[in-house]
Formats: structure tokens, C-alpha cells, sequence
């Protein structure tokens, strides 16, 4: 399957994510996720971001935590907005997630 | 006739949020989904308990006596009474140190002839495979 | 042009949640997609008429109203809300009310489902 997760917390309370083995998986964070594309703690960045997926990042979700300069984001992480969203869900994968 | 298979997927547990019960309330409306279809189709739901949702299975709830609330038992019950396919973590079970001895595996006072199948991963993977849609709870 | 259907289960005031579906459903609508949103659990709250908009809260009512102007599909969980006292009368115009099973019938037809569950 190709699947798409939506992650809005940063700390995250389930381990659903390690154990998804999608054909292929795109990883969309929103809300508080997006700190996983910004937010280094003690140095490093974080493990959300050591899977084998496409990340895209919400654009307003960025901007209205203050996280907007790109030279906060992990260069993994596609900057995306709602309607690039809509695009993902309809032509790139066939299943969605929100973990 | 076409049919559309839904997997509600619970992976948190239960009563301090009132989502795992959503999920099998939501689950059970399957039943009653025909008067928005045509005639032959189908929206099927199969649930499936993984990480922490498998503590929702945890047999012996009193949820009635303590709060007046049904209990998330009851409503796995009432799923494997409406021939619902439900499937529980054999991993997640092992790390919690549950066996089948000690979650909801049937519902005979009930009159349910199904069973809660306990089921390595990777047969919940295959399922979610199968799904058209997964609903994450 | 295809079917979005979203289901939200997380409260209008305390969750961005509701925000978050209702802006895709406006993204989804403004490329032709069809959007049924349903919402169920706390996420009845948004079906309440007359709540007063203030700043440090989430209010919705505007945004929704103007999606439903153009064809979003807005169906509460009949249950849900009336459990938490939002009755018939406190409904905002163009919100139905149904069982569970709407949302169940609205992703048979569906290209995507997503399911804002969580928490």
C-alpha cells in the first residue's frame, strides 16, 4: 500500500509508525510535528525523521509556531500547504493515517 | 454490488480518552449501514488492537459499576456478536505479559459465534492491506 | 474530480483539530474535490449555532458556513451531541445530525478517507 501519516505530536504517545512497512510512505507533519523537522534536541536531530519516507512539513503550521526561517528546516522535509495536501492524498497515495 | 472495507486500527488505550470506544461504536455501525447504499453493497469493519489499545481487551471491566459506563468489553462483545472480525496483537500481548487467558477472546452470553483472533503483526498488516480505508484511533 | 471524506473526533475549543479539517476540506473544494466532513465525540461541538468568537479560541462558524454555502457536506453525530446537550434547535444551519453509520455510508463512495482520530 502507499500510505501517507499524518503526525501532529511531537512527542508521540503510540509506536504505530516503526512498525507501518508501506510500499511506500510519506510522512506529513502538522500541528506540533512539525518540531520533528526543525527541532534538534542536544544536537540531534530527530529519529521521526530516519525513516525510509517522503516528509513534507505544513507551511502554516511552521509559521504559526515561529518556525518559519528555512534555515530552521531539516533539509529532508518538503515545505508543503492544504492544497498540496489534497494533491498527496488523491494522487500519490491510497491510504492515510493520522497518528 | 460493491463492497468497501474499512479497518479501524486502536492503539491507545481506553477510558481516559473516549476514542477507543468511538472506534468500536463506529466499527458496530457497520450493521446498520445499508440504508445509505444500494441494494448488494456493503461497508464492511474489521478492528484490529495494537500497541497500547491492546489494554483495552483486558477482560473482567467494571466500567457500569464504577462510572455507569458501558464498558469497552461489552462493546468488543457486542462486535464479535454482529460477526465482526477482530484481531488483537500477539506481540503487543507478549510485551505486556497478557496471554489469551486474560482479554476478551468471546462473547457466548452474548450468542456470538465469533472470536477475538490473537494474531502476530504480520497478519494485521496484511489486513490493513486488504482495507480500502484505514481509521486510526 | 473524487470524493474526500473526513471524519474529527477532537474538540473545536482545545484541539486545532477541526481547524485542520476544515481547511482541507477548503483546499480539497477548491480543486473540484467533493468533501463529506463528518464529525463525532467532542468534534460535535462545531455544530453548536450562536457561540461567540473570541481570540483565544477556535470559532469555525464563518469558515463553515461559507464551505457549506458551496456544497461541504456537514453531518454530527446525532448521539454524540446530544450527550453533551447540543439538541436539535442548538444546530447550526446546514449541520445534520445522523448515527454512526452516515459516516460509515459516506466512505463507500469515497477516494479518500481521512480519519483525524487521535489523542
Amino acid at each position: 500500500m502507499k500510505l501517507v501519516a499524518f503526525v501532529s505530536d511531537y512527542k508521540m504517545t503510540v509506536d504505530t509508525l516503526d512498525r507501518l512497512k508501506p510500499e511506500k510512505l510519506g510522512i506529513i507533519l502538522v500541528q506540533n510535528g512539525v518540531y520533528h523537522a526543525t527541532t534538534k534536541e542536544n544536537g540531534k536531530p530527530s529519529s521521526l525523521l530516519n525513516y525510509s519516507a517522503n516528509y513534507y512539513v505544513l507551511q502554516e503550521d511552521l509559521e504559526t509556531r515561529g518556525l518559519s526561517g528555512a534555515n530552521v528546516l531539516d533539509s529532508k522535509v518538503k515545505v508543503i500547504k492544504f492544497g498540496d495536501i489534497v494533491d498527496l492524498l488523491f494522487n500519490e497515495y491510497d491510504k492515510s493515517a493520522w497518528l | 454490488m460493491a463492497t468497501t472495507k474499512l479497518g479501524f486500527v486502536v492503539q491507545r488505550p481506553g477510558y481516559k480518552s473516549e476514542n477507543p470506544k468511538l472506534a468500536l461504536t463506529h466499527a458496530i455501525a457497520s450493521q446498520s449501514v445499508e440504508i445509505y447504499l444500494q441494494d448488494g453493497d456493503l461497508v464492511t469493519a474489521d478492528i484490529a488492537f495494537i500497541g497500547d489499545g491492546v489494554l483495552n481487551c483486558i477482560k473482567g471491566q467494571k466500567a457500569v459499576e464504577n462510572y455507569d459506563l458501558n464498558s469497552t468489553e461489552s462493546h468488543i462483545k457486542m462486535a464479535l456478536l454482529l460477526d465482526l472480525n477482530v484481531l488483537v496483537c500477539k506481540e503487543d500481548l507478549d510485551r505486556y505479559g497478557l496471554s489469551e487467558s486474560d482479554i476478551v477472546i468471546d462473547a457466548p452470553e452474548f450468542g456470538a459465534d465469533m472470536e477475538v483472533k490473537v494474531v502476530p503483526y504480520s497478519e494485521i498488516t496484511q489486513m490493513m492491506e486488504e482495507m480500502n480505508h484505514l481509521l486510526f484511533f | 474530480m473524487g470524493k474526500l471524506t473526513i471524519g474529527c473526533f477532537a474538540s473545536l475549543v482545545g484541539s486545532t483539530n477541526l481547524d485542520f479539517a476544515v481547511k482541507l476540506s477548503a483546499a480539497a473544494m477548491e480543486k473540484g474535490h467533493k468533501v463529506d466532513l463528518w464529525v463525532s465525540g467532542n468534534g460535535t461541538m462545531i455544530s453548536l449555532k450562536d457561540q461567540r468568537a473570541f481570540k483565544d479560541y477556535s470559532s469555525l462558524e464563518k469558515p463553515l458556513k461559507e464551505l457549506m454555502a458551496k456544497g461541504l457536506n456537514v453531518t454530527a453525530c446525532e448521539a454524540c451531541a446530544e450527550s453533551r446537550g447540543y439538541h436539535a434547535d442548538h444546530t447550526l444551519e446546514g449541520v445534520k445530525r445522523f448515527s454512526m453509520d452516515w459516516y460509515l455510508g459516506s466512505t463507500f463512495d469515497a477516494d479518500r478517507v481521512l480519519h483525524i482520530g487521535g489523542e
